[in-house]
């Protein structure tokens, strides 16, 4: 009996655990999902953090934008290792594309793989046009900031 | 108990147990890496204490060889609850006047960006009363990065980052800009906190605060502030006599606007001749640097001699002053490994010498300066090495 429900067990507790899960970041993957030749289609790379608040304007617009335009792949980094609270923050935005979190890497040098000029300051975003075009934005992005990097219509 | 009862039981149990040991070992499981943020300072007697996160406790550290060897920890907090731990938030140690050792941290509650300032003190260096809270607001907001100043006169004042004021301004659907400051001050080292009171409004939502004692003896708070409508300077205020702030000057001068969180707090002391030295982290002609500047007192600040530290990848700086030097201490990512650097000046901040300190390959905390008497030390925690403390020249 109980080597039959034990799998089931496991699978009732890893289930949610398993999709709320953040790939880990290390700075080679890092500077890989950075570079503008990663990215054949119009991609933005959004930088959070469970702390800011700002972070969270941006994700409401970024989920906005990509459920109005199929085209935009909105990839999330949060700056910070997985714990239990990421996932309930990042959830409500129910954005399909990949989520990172930092892995066991030292996080200054994932810092300086994402980008050599970026001081911590969040939430940060880059934006990709899929042709080789990145832009980088510091603070709270428009719709406007990102038709013009992306040159996607929303 | 049936077997699947007994079995599903057994493997809830195992959640927090699993989380527990794999965060009191590091590098075990990837979500798990230790909030490395810890704070330290020289007992009375010369020995070497640290207070760090374990778990759900603030654990004491004392070395009596200056960190060649450390004795067993003792727990600050005998009942277990959530700590702040990161490097712009971590557990805080001070020795109030009557010797008292005073161990304050941020309580967060399990919703995002909310907590509760906490202290505890042990009157013997050792057994610690339970901890008590230091505002007497019991709502689920922010009341996080506190920054703890004992007095000569053995007054403690904490101020911290406190959204009382944006939670109201919220619900009457009014702006608000960032956060406020608020303190609660101590008469007898910090058993008892009279009521809580408001520093100053519009402060950043996320940055360390710091503090120092004015050349007549006021303290001073100094925290990242946001001038409408959203340059991110800093802001300081001195407290008069019975704790309430004289008046909140503006005291850098940068301009770096953005609606974002820097999550890099400054640092502020003054020295032996009343000079106030800051160090803070800005956006400055596009280009993000730490800065170094004395601030000179008047109607209005003016800082004198500011200079970038380090390089451009110089973060978290700390500074601090004794025995006639200056001293600040950073780290800075160098493309492989991230570098402990100082500089010191014998002249009042006029010139600088630096140095290398050390280096690490991992994670680790920002640095800081302590001081024993006339001698300064850096005191630094990484994933791979540990604490250490290194003598300042």
């Amino acid at each position: 009996m109980i080597r039959r429900i034990l799998p089931l067990i496991f699978l009732l507790i890893a289930g949610p655990l398993a999709a709320a899960d953040f790939t880990p970041l290390d700075r080679l993957a890092a500077q890989k999902l950075l570079s503008p030749e990663s990215h054949r289609q119009a991609t933005i790379v959004a930088l959070w953090s469970s702390d800011c608040n700002y972070c969270k304007k941006n994700l409401k617009l970024l989920s906005s934008l990509a459920h109005r335009n199929q085209k935009l792949r909105v990839i999330t980094i949060a700056a910070e290792p997985e714990s239990p609270e990421l996932w309930p923050m990042l959830k409500p935005y129910a954005l399909a594309g990949p989520r990172y979190a930092y892995g066991t890497d030292n996080p200054e040098a994932i810092a300086y793989a994402i980008d050599a000029k970026w001081g911590g300051e969040l939430p940060r975003t880059f934006l990709f046009d899929g042709r080789g075009g990145k832009q980088t934005v510091a603070g709270v992005i428009s719709i406007d900031s990102v038709e013009k990097a992306t040159g996607l219509r929303f | 108990m049936c077997h699947f009862c007994r079995a599903a039981a057994l493997a809830f149990l195992a959640i927090p147990l699993l989380a527990l040991a794999a965060d009191a070992m590091p590098g075990m499981g990837k979500a798990m890496r230790p909030e490395l943020g810890s704070s330290a300072a020289f007992a009375p007697d010369g020995n070497l204490l640290v207070v760090a996160r374990q778990g759900e406790h603030v654990m004491l550290y004392r070395s009596t060889d200056d960190g060649q060897s450390w004795l067993a920890p003792v727990a600050v907090n005998a009942e277990p609850e959530a700590i702040s731990a990161d490097g712009e938030n971590r557990p805080k140690i001070a020795i109030a006047a009557d010797g008292g050792l005073l161990v304050s941290w941020t309580h967060p509650f399990p919703k995002s960006n909310t907590g509760s300032v906490r202290l505890a003190r042990a009157g013997d260096g050792q057994t610690f009363s339970p901890p008590l809270t230091v505002h007497q607001d019991t709502a689920i907001i922010t009341h996080r990065f506190e920054s703890m100043l004992t007095m000569p006169d053995n007054r403690v004042i904490l101020a911290w980052i406190d959204k009382r004021d944006l939670e109201l301004a919220k619900a009457n659907k009014t702006p608000y800009r960032g956060a406020a400051i608020y303190a609660a001050l101590s008469t007898d080292g910090g058993r008892s906190f009279q009521p809580e009171y408001k520093l100053a409004d519009h402060s950043c939502e996320c940055c360390r605060v710091t503090s120092a004692i004015d050349r007549d003896g006021a303290p001073i708070f100094m925290w990242r502030h946001v001038y409408a409508p959203n340059e991110r300077d800093h802001a300081m205020t001195r407290l008069k006599p019975d704790g309430k702030a004289e008046n909140v000057q503006r005291a850098t001068f940068d301009r770096w606007k953005v609606d974002g969180c820097p999550h890099h707090g400054p640092s502020l002391v003054v020295d032996e001749k009343g000079i106030r030295h800051a160090v803070w982290f800005n956006q400055k002609d596009g280009e993000g640097r730490v800065f170094y500047g004395r601030l000179e007192p008047g109607a209005e600040i003016k800082v004198d001699g500011q200079r970038p530290v380090g390089g451009p990848r110089a973060a978290h700086a700390d500074i601090a002053a004794a025995g006639g030097k200056l001293a600040i201490a950073w780290k800075e990512f160098d493309g492989e490994r991230t570098q402990l650097r100082a500089m010191v000046s014998t002249d009042g901040g006029s010139s600088f010498a630096e140095i290398a300190l050390a280096a690490s390959e991992g994670a680790s905390d920002q640095p800081r300066l302590i001081r024993r008497k006339g001698q300064l030390f850096t005191f630094w925690r990484t994933e791979r090495e540990g604490f250490r403390i290194f003598p300042m020249p």
